[in-house]
């Protein structure tokens, strides 16, 4: 993030971007030639691109924003119905027609045109002498390419985004023009069934594909063809070029990708000279300087590079389209990449992917439950106010507690600290959740509904009980998971405690070192390993098997395609992660025990495993039951291994409650309110068990 | 029942050697005690017995079996730990049937066996208790209780009485002995008191710095010690030891005025038991320092020459403190001046 302040002019421009790089320094180029001219201050800020939106969408209805942003067109419905930016007051011309159009919405333009960029058919020079003009040659050229290790083509397939090519040749879109979506029709499936075919079928793709994976074959030269777009171009090593996409022959329409336009856009009560800069930076001078210095692919019709790379952007821009800004198309997305990734597995036909396709986005879009009156919780809650105030009065009338609370009040000062704390880390946000839990919320509605939420959870009213999107279901799956792995961590911690207590073990700290390595690595990097390591095609775990099974080769493992082994993967990175704990604790337990007692039983005649049996395990017992009752809570709410080893695939189904509550909350929809209740839920479900598990021991032990 | 048998017992820990060629045979249903300072390795002696710990070399033998090489289990011994080792979770009728329920013999046999030692240690109202539950004497007979009931060739004893009180432990030293002849199995007793030694044991074997000191009955030890730690070590208070110089029928302490008409040539230690002593006559002449009255006999401790020697004599003794007294010496101990050893 700089910031460059120049001089100190009179009405300063604040001018908020995600550049970085050559088209910062374009950017700032352009804003100091505007300087010099016009003798209004500019002052540009670089905000990360991650958070950028969001905090575009905080600062600007409160009025810490700035005049001027610059922003990519696909948020635009969004920003206007929040009354973030201003119409330009003339259509600007001069520009590509497609450029104007993507940032036009109810016949006003809401930005100057900048720049824009798609993805095109991106190949190695080296390999390649022509690229293809049709898909039939796409694939004959991308055949010649594959050998051991080598792969014909590689794009991030299960990406709607980079899918959408494939599904406007087929004649498909993803929202219809009136709004809504309808994805449930052949030409949907149509699309699906190429995608499959190129991306599974004909054997020129490598398996879930992620952007690093792509880029790194790339570079190794081991991929010809890359579906991406510019921003896939500027690290690489190997030299890249740039075709428009060919067109598939089946239909014998292009492949038509989204367009996305960046534009400068106005805040309203924007300083004056705004307009006057963002018209410079979109036309003439200030396009010049975006198109030598920074590369971009400029929306001024004057202004065409030669640079083959953007002679390409230019050609491709002819048949592309503009991405849809209504934000109902986050829940098609959604919708269409689930879809697309069973349909790749294999797990479900092309038609069946449609239709999966069109549930999913009608449960995402489902419209809010009813609203309910506010008024008797509100009764309730001052009630329920008003009835413990009256019981600490009635309490406090009594002079013993009156006196102990005089004596002690000093003693409450020194936990003051502690429970303020505690009240704000601990008890606010629950009660805020709790609050937020009777609330439903869509595309930045609120509204107050009551316990539709849990009722609408709890009754499974959208799809059905075993369906992998109910409550009860994930309930299942999250209890499976616990069980299985909190015995797998006592078996295992147990099973090493014992080891490392036998004489016969040399190098025990080396030993007891080397297995705490698992518990002290954060686990989210393990994680990621694991992940990594169940890669259908690379991964270590499918090459050990092969090798274990004397195959000669990797086994071709789909880890992720079918439940059973997607939870085995969660299971095994997680028993990796957690069998440390119950080692540790174990460990410290057979400390605790005297080694007269086994000596006794030794003597006795007992064999090990009756002495283990009968003496050493019930001395055990008490100390190990606080852990594995702390072990199966944290497990139970396990997200970093779910979430980033299996990330709930296959369809949602290895979800536990936790990762599922995410789901809702920002994956589908932005339900808070509904995930809100989940957590709610969750919480009830863990209360429940951690009572019940007070009793089975007999003390307060949590 | 059983013998014992040791030959040549060796035990190390690593370039430490704890104990040096033990040789002893014990005999069937003898009470044999070990006993000997802390760290002098008795127990550690007692523990490779029962195969607790690996004998560095020699050879273990009990009844007709050579049993170093086997786990404690298959040797058929019982031992009473000195913390007494009970099961904390099980009662005391578990404790003591467990190592029947270890052979999975049948329930009636076991509560049988069990209610037979509790009868014999008078444990019959505790049965249902839990170790937490009772004293250190109750769990003490506990622990022997479990030893019991599993009729094995040889007892083993750690130190079974240290952690009981005075009175209660001169109680349980007279059950211990009643219970030997009773049950008639060989017992090895290990303890660092030796009045528990002289009067529970037929012989003792007294263990010094891994090395055996002497193997005898009390009565051989006391009278005949082989050298001057078994003769300081056995009987309390200890053997007064005296430098001497012996000549022609006649010997001189060091120090001391006077000559005592006794046999003996060149230098020599010479040991007197408090007891051994003539009060009120004789060649010495000393002056009493402290008196400590027993009741029925008296502790003197009087200076002679550059020594404090203790005498003990019986009430009254009619000398207090402050008195010169004269004394003599009856039996009588040599020892090398040099090694220690009897002479």
């Amino acid at each position: 993030m700089i910031s460059l302040v120049l001089g100190a002019y009179a009405a300063e421009i604040t001018v908020w971007h995600a550049y970085r790089g050559a088209e910062e320094e374009a950017l700032e180029q352009a804003a100091h030639q505007f300087s010099e001219q016009s003798g209004h201050g500019v002052r540009l800020v670089g905000v990360p691109s991650g958070a950028y939106s969001s905090k575009l969408e905080t600062a600007i209805p409160r009025g810490n924003g700035p005049d001027l942003f610059i922003a990519s067109h696909d948020n635009l419905g969004k920003w206007t119905t929040m009354g973030m930016i201003e119409p330009l007051v003339l259509s600007p011309t001069g520009h590509i027609p497609v450029a104007v159009d993507a940032l036009t919405l109810d016949g006003k333009t809401w930005a100057q045109p900048l720049a824009y960029k798609s993805v095109m058919l991106l190949y190695d020079p080296a390999r390649i002498d022509t690229p293809p003009t049709t898909t039939d040659g796409l694939i004959e050229l991308a055949h010649q390419q594959v050998e051991e290790g080598r792969y014909g083509l590689a794009w991030q397939a299960s990406e709607p985004y980079f899918h959408a090519g494939f599904m406007h040749a087929f004649g498909a879109r993803a929202l219809e023009p009136g709004g809504g979506a309808r994805l449930d029709t052949p030409e949907h499936a149509a699309a699906m069934a190429f995608s499959k075919r190129l991306a599974s079928d004909e054997g020129i793709a490598p398996a879930q594909p992620t952007g690093a994976l792509i880029a790194q074959l790339y570079d190794e030269g081991r991929v010809g063809f890359v579906i991406s777009g510019p921003w896939f171009t500027a690290d690489r090593s190997r030299a890249i070029a740039a075709a428009p996409l060919p067109i598939v022959s089946e239909t014998g329409r292009p492949m038509a990708p989204y367009l996305t336009v960046e534009g400068v856009f106005e805040v309203p009560g924007a300083a004056d000279g705004s307009a006057d800069f963002a018209r410079y930076l979109a036309l003439g001078e200030g396009a010049a300087v975006r198109s030598e210095v920074g590369q971009q692919a400029v929306s001024d019709l004057a202004i065409q590079s030669d640079a083959p790379m953007r002679v390409a952007m230019a050609e491709q821009a002819r048949t592309a389209i503009p991405m849809p800004s209504d934000p109902d198309v986050a829940n098609a997305f959604e919708a269409l990449a689930r879809s697309l990734r069973a349909v790749q597995r294999g797990t479900l036909t092309p038609e069946q992917g449609a239709k999966s396709a069109q549930n999913y986005y009608d449960i995402l879009s489902r419209p809010l439950p009813p609203a309910a009156d506010p008024r008797p919780w509100l009764v309730g809650v001052a009630l329920l106010v008003l009835g413990f105030l009256g019981w600490v009065g009635f309490q406090l009338r009594e002079p013993e507690l009156r006196a102990r609370v005089r004596r002690h009040g000093r003693d409450y000062l020194w936990i003051l600290p502690a429970g303020l704390a505690m009240s704000v880390l601990v008890v606010l946000p629950f009660v805020t959740g709790a609050a937020v839990s009777l609330f439903a919320h869509k595309g930045g509605e609120w509204r107050f509904v009551g316990l539709a939420n849990f009722l609408d959870i709890a009754l499974a009213r959208d799809w059905p009980v075993t369906s992998s999107l109910s409550f009860v279901f994930t309930l299942g799956v999250t209890i499976l998971w616990t069980t299985v792995n909190v015995i797998l961590h006592v078996s295992i911690g147990l099973g090493l405690a014992l080891l490392l207590r036998e004489p016969w073990v040399r190098l025990r700290s080396v030993w007891r070192a080397l297995l705490i390595v698992p518990w002290a690595v954060p686990n989210y990097i393990t994680a990621l390993i694991w992940k990594g390591m169940f890669h259908a095609q690379f991964g270590a775990v499918n090459a050990i098997l092969g090798f274990l099974l004397m195959r000669g080769e990797p086994i071709e493992l789909d880890w992720f395609a079918q439940f059973s082994t997607a939870f085995c993967a969660n299971l095994v990175t997680n028993t990796w992660l957690g069998f440390p704990f119950m080692m540790v604790v174990t460990l410290g337990a057979l400390q605790s025990i005297p080694r007269d007692l086994e000596e006794a039983a030794e003597v006795d005649g007992a064999s090990w495993w009756f002495s283990f049996r009968y003496v050493t395990w019930p001395l055990l017992k008490p100390a190990l039951l606080p852990a594995v009752i702390l072990g199966s809570v944290w497990t139970f709410n396990m997200f970093n291994v779910i979430y980033l080893v299996s990330a709930g695939e296959p369809n949602s189904s290895t979800e536990i409650l936790i990762s599922e509550a995410y789901r809702w909350a920002f994956s589908r929809g932005n339900r808070y309110g509904y995930a809100a209740a989940y957590a709610v839920m969750i919480f009830g479900v863990l209360l429940v068990y951690s009572r019940a598990a007070n009793r089975l021991v007999g003390e307060k032990v949590i | 029942m059983a013998t014992v048998t040791l030959r040549s017992l060796r035990k190390s820990y690593g370039t430490t050697q704890v104990l040096q060629h033990v040789d002893l045979e014990i005999g069937d249903g003898e009470y044999l005690v070990l006993v000997g300072p802390s760290g002098c390795g008795k127990s550690t002696l007692l523990r490779c017995i029962a195969g607790l710990e690996e004998i560095s070399g020699g050879e273990l033998h009990i009844g007709d079996r050579r049993v170093d090489q086997l786990a404690p289990r298959d040797r058929n011994v019982a031992m009473v730990f000195q913390s007494y080792a009970l099961y904390p979770h099980m009662t005391v009728r578990q404790n003591m049937g467990f190592a029947l329920r270890v052979k999975k013999r049948p329930a009636a046999e076991i509560d049988a066996a069990v209610m037979e030692a509790a009868r014999m240690l008078e444990l019959e109202p505790l049965l249902d208790r839990y170790p937490g539950q009772m004293s250190g004497g109750q769990r003490q007979r506990v622990a022997m209780g479990r030893a019991i009931v599993r009729r094995p060739d040889v007892f083993l004893f750690d130190e079974p009485l240290s952690n009981l009180d005075a009175a209660l432990r001169h109680h349980m030293r007279v059950e211990l002995k009643r219970l030997h002849r009773r049950l008639k199995t060989t017992i090895v007793h290990v303890t660092h008191d030796q009045v528990e030694a002289l009067t529970l044991a037929d012989r003792i074997l007294v263990l010094n710095g891994g090395v055996v000191q002497q193997i005898g009955s009390p009565r051989e030890l006391f009278d005949t010690p082989a050298n001057i730690f078994v003769a300081q070590f056995i009987g309390s208070p200890s053997m007064n030891l005296f430098p001497a110089t012996g000549a022609g029928g006649e010997v001189t302490l060091e120090g001391v005025e006077g000559a005592l008409e006794l046999q003996g040539e060149g230098r020599f230690t010479l040991g007197v038991r408090p007891t051994d002593f003539v009060l009120g006559e004789g060649p010495l002449v000393g002056e009493v320092d402290v008196v400590e009255s027993l009741g029925a006999e008296a502790l003197l401790h009087i200076l002679l020459g550059p020594y404090t020697v203790v005498v003990q004599a019986p009430e009254p003794v009619g000398v207090v403190s402050g008195d010169r007294v004269q004394l003599g010496v009856g039996v009588v101990h040599r020892f090398d001046i040099q090694e220690g050893n009897r002479l």
